[in-house]
């Protein structure tokens, strides 16, 4: 494979030279628009090689094009971005695989990428490849000190950026930024989930390693160190759920409950499924028109949603889902009473991709993917 | 230190179809679309864009569409209008 990638980079500009030092690199890539604004590993083609030894298609191919830019997210491209998050070569087909899900027309990429809400990519991984990776999925799975959880997340924002061209203030017009968008990625504890994990629940073999993106706000917590039953957790889940200021009360489109394990174990342990959760959430997670200003009611509700709302009382519940199980569930984190309600972008839908083969078999080891 | 050979992390932005809008530009004139993503003040922006345009292009036509909702894609049927019926689009993202 030595060399391999040499003939890849002909066209002009695919390819640059640079002082392979530290400082220096971080220096060219800040230069040229390449880093977050943290340090970067500079993508030599030694290092971009040793990453594509676990891809296993044409490195030049497109696996996506990825908007604002629609520029072309080729492994080699993509790969150049692993390296510079800092991801090791492991951890690159969950990087192209969380791409490929992001372009998935229902995610609406192109939204996303360009709005001034404040939403990142979520990428929630299920499955045995979590494990093999050492990805966390307990104590701050959402936070720093993991590597594989810090830096894919950081190669799909590198990408997002690089590629697809979400750049600050041109292509990327969030108001104020969002700390997400550096890197928002963690694995599930499926361990501590008394239901079934989420890839399971979206379809996919419990054998199977997923990855799922959801176009997510950073995540609002939800202290509850007091209640000790199904209800008594589920009602102040629903209090944090039932704000004006969100885009789930007009776009109604999948946002996360993310329960910990203890809050989990709570509520199951009073008989609830996780769809008769979704379901007390969806009765009481709602705000009544009258909370929202005089504006928004004349504006957005006796206006752009009057086909819903055109008549309606102002006692009237506005929900955040269309439907109970458009709540994604997922069990993360570590000890602690402490849960999360997670907002999404609205117009938007998660998107589940299983990491698969050429020959669409799933893939039951990650390093039997390496390539000599 | 010597240079190390490295692969670009960043995907060109598509060439611009320059040469055919140049060509319009030299002979019957460049037909201007407006795709407007319904923000509040998308319709005035872009209005004001066309009008400067004006001054120094030699705008032949100008097509006008509105999405519904800034976040979601515009339909075909508009993106397909567009195609067919001007050179160029203006388009507004975000706010």
């Amino acid at each position: 494979m030595n060399g391999a990638i040499d003939k890849l980079l002909a066209e002009p500009g695919a390819a640059f030279e640079a002082e392979d030092d530290s400082e220096a690199a971080f220096e060219y890539c800040m230069q040229r628009g390449w880093s977050d604004g943290l340090p970067v590993v500079l993508p030599t083609t030694e290092r971009v090689e040793r990453m594509l030894a676990y891809c296993d298609r044409p490195w030049d191919q497109p696996v996506a094009m990825l908007a604002p830019r629609f520029g072309a997210a080729t492994p080699l491209r993509l790969a150049a971005n692993a390296v510079m998050a800092g991801c090791r070569p492991e951890y690159f087909p969950l990087v192209v695989l969380a791409i490929e899900a992001m372009a998935d027309e229902p995610f609406n990429l192109y939204g996303i990428q360009a709005t001034t809400h404040p939403c990142a990519p979520l990428v929630i991984v299920n499955g045995p490849g979590a494990t093999e990776l050492g990805m966390n999925s307990g104590h701050s799975a959402l936070g720093a000190g993991n590597r594989a959880n810090a830096t894919i997340g950081r190669a799909v924002r590198l990408s997002l950026v690089n590629i697809g061209g979400a750049i600050p203030g041109l292509g990327d017009m969030c108001t104020y930024g969002d700390p997400t968008k550096f890197t928002y990625c963690a694995a599930e504890n499926e361990a501590a989930n008394p239901w079934q994990p989420l890839h399971v629940e979206r379809g996919f073999a419990r054998e199977a390693t997923t990855v799922t993106v959801i176009a997510a706000e950073p995540p609002h917590n939800v202290n509850d160190h007091e209640s000790y039953t199904a209800a008594g957790l589920l009602t102040m889940i629903a209090g944090t759920i039932a704000s004006t200021g969100q885009n789930n009360t007009y776009y109604a489109s999948e946002p996360v409950v993310l329960l910990s394990p203890e809050h989990a174990a709570t509520i199951a342990g009073d008989g609830y499924s996780k769809q008769a959760l979704k379901e007390f959430l969806f009765e009481h997670g709602r705000v009544p028109i009258r909370k929202f200003s005089p504006e928004n009611i004349e504006r957005r509700f006796r206006g752009k949603l009057a086909h819903r709302y055109g008549d309606a009382e102002l006692d009237t519940p506005v929900a955040m889902v269309e439907r109970a199980e458009d709540f994604i569930v997922v069990v993360i984190g570590g000890a602690g009473k402490h849960s999360a309600y997670i907002p999404t972008f609205g117009n938007t839908h998660a998107i589940t991709r299983a990491l698969k083969h050429a020959d669409g078999s799933l893939v039951k080891s990650i390093a039997g993917l390496r390539r000599n | 230190m010597t240079l190390q050979r490295c692969v670009s992390p960043e995907a060109p932005v598509a060439a611009a179809a320059t040469i055919a809008l140049g060509q319009r530009a030299e002979g019957t004139g460049i037909r201007i679309g407006i795709l407007d993503n319904s923000k509040a003040n998308a319709d005035h922006l872009l209005q004001f864009l066309l009008d400067a345009a004006g001054g120094s292009l030699p705008i032949s036509a100008t097509v006008k569409r509105r999405k519904p909702a800034a976040s979601r894609p515009a339909a075909a049927e508009i993106v397909e209008d567009l195609a067919r019926e001007t050179d160029f689009v203006l388009s507004a993202m975000a706010d």
